[in-house]
């Protein structure tokens, strides 16, 4: 059991350092088993996200295998990170329906790790049945989530003063759950009537609940587990599911085709590259468009 | 290019995590991967958590007095599960005298009070570059 664990928690290190052969691998992994629920976890820094997760996983776990993927920022400056979020799960290290896994962005901008989709596939073979993503604290833009999990819950807390503007305009569109989270501190009832209106615009035939929870203390934990299930089962209808893990294979191709393009870019000198933009503009951007054109053949080979 | 994975980590019921903080702060300004879990960690669950996280070396900070009996622990428990290859270390309130049974037990390095960040990182650096060869 233990052996296995490592072998999994190797071969995610693998796919992170973009090997590959792992990634060519954990492609050959099918993504489509409706037997799995991927949860993932969006919201502002400090919003109570860890903790959160520590309760749902807990519960989750007493019939079923869980992992969790807590992605943290890495650091601009040194590349370096630290990864914190395990902190607010320390009951559940010694659980063995449980994995638990840090990872870090490495610079990726939109909240999550480009090598996601990937892992995901690692651990659906391994046969957990629910895969818990906490992505880095969001505000606007961080919404790559949505493109990767199942059941996105965006967290809210009472008092963000100035960035519930922000938050109203950015993350609140890819909820699926939303949740006020902190229930207990003040603020949380005048919250509450501001989200009311949005989250019950129904999008897509799904009307997103507004759950209410104090995720120290466990309260709203068993409502706010129904709602998940509910949108699991809605999701399970009329191949809605399907369609979300196509749409996470997609988004695997781009992020890998993307990370690719990076490390080259990254092996020139930002001044050469702006030079060549600025001289050669239209010819350049045609090439580009070209050379898109050619890997497009590639991937659509039938 | 592949960064460094660290678990740093306090054993026992000893409260000081400045230290830790500390040195979980200058490895990654080092561009290290660190993950720190927090206060009052049993040296089974500092295992478990090492091999979930597939750390290359898991640093101990223990400032209680309790570092003799926890230390060893944590080596004896990566042995028991085959990852003996994970590197183990650590500092804090350590008397010189207690030094070289930790080290005989496997814990390949100790860093008391005043040892300067730059000599801990550089001694990171190159062990797990050691194992990576
Ligand atoms: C600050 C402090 C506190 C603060 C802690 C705040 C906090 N959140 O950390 C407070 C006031 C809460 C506190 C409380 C107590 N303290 Co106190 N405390 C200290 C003090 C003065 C400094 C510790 C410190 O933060 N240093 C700064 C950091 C950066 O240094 P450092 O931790 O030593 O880390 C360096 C190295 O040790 C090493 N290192 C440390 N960890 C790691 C880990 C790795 C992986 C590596 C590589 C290196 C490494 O690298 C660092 C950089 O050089 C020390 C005395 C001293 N001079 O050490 C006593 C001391 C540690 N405390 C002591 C005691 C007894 C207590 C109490 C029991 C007191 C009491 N009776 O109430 C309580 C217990 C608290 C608890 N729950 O465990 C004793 C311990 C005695 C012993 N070991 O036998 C000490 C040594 C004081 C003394 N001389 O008696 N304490
Ligand atoms: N009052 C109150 N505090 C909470 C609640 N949930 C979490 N907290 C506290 O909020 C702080 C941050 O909690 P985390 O779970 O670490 O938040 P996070 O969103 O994961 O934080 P990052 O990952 O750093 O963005 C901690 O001190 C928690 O104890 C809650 O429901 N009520
Ligand atoms: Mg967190």
């Amino acid at each position: 059991m233990s052996d296995e664990l490592r072998q999994l928690a190797k071969a995610i290190s693998k796919v992170e350092n973009l090997d590959f052969q792992a990634l060519a691998d954990a492609a050959t992994l099918p993504l489509d088993s409706a037997a799995v629920h991927v949860i993932g976890v969006t919201g502002p820094p400090g919003g109570g996200k860890s903790t959160l997760c520590n309760q749902l996983i807990k519960e989750l776990a007493v019939h079923h295998r869980v992992a969790a993927l807590l992605v943290d920022p890495s650091s601009p400056f040194s590349g370096g990170a630290i990864l914190g979020d395990r902190i607010r799960m320390q009951a559940l290290v010694s659980n063995p329906n449980v994995y638990i896994r840090s990872l870090s962005n490495r610079g990726n901008v939109g909240g999550v790790a480009s090598s996601l989709v990937s892992i995901l596939r690692l651990l659906m073979h391994n046969g957990f049945q629910y895969i818990v993503i906490e992505t880095v604290g969001a505000g606007q833009s961080e919404v790559k989530i949505a493109s990767i999990a199942d059941t996105t819950l965006v967290v809210s807390v009472p008092n963000l003063g100035d960035d519930i503007q922000a938050f109203k305009s950015g993350i609140l569109e890819i909820a699926d759950i939303l949740i006020i989270n902190k229930a207990d501190l003040p603020g949380a009832d005048s919250l509450y009537s501001a989200l009311r209106e949005s989250a019950q615009n129904p999008r897509l035939g799904w009307t997103p609940p507004l759950c209410q929870t104090v995720a120290t203390e466990g309260l709203g934990i068993s409502a706010l587990l129904e709602e998940i299930h509910r949108h699991g089962h809605w999701l399970r209808q009329e191949g809605r599911l399907l369609e979300k893990r196509k749409r996470a294979a997609k988004f695997e191709v781009l992020e890998l085709s993307r990370m690719l393009l990076q490390k080259h870019l990254d092996s020139v000198p930002a001044e050469v590259l702006a030079r060549n933009l600025n001289r050669r503009g239209i010819n350049l951007l045609q090439k580009l468009d070209k050379i898109y054109d050619e890997l497009l053949n590639t991937f659509s080979e039938v | 290019m592949t960064p460094i994975r660290v678990l740093i980590a306090k054993p026992g019921l000893d409260g000081h995590d400045r230290g830790a903080k500390v040195v979980s702060r200058a490895l990654r300004d080092a561009g290290m991967e660190v993950i720190y879990t927090g206060l009052r960690q049993s040296p089974e669950q500092i295992v478990l958590a090492a091999i979930q996280e597939d750390v290359d070396i898991v640093g101990l900070s223990c400032l209680s007095g309790a570092h003799n009996s926890l230390f060893p622990k944590v080596v004896e428990g990566l042995r028991a599960k085959g990852a003996e290859d994970i590197v183990v270390f650590g500092g804090g309130v350590i008397p010189d005298a207690d030094i070289p049974g930790l080290l005989a037990a496997g814990i390949e390095a100790v860093f008391t009070p005043g040892t300067s960040l730059e000599e801990i990182v550089s001694w990171v650096r190159k062990r797990v570059q050691k194992n990576h060869e």
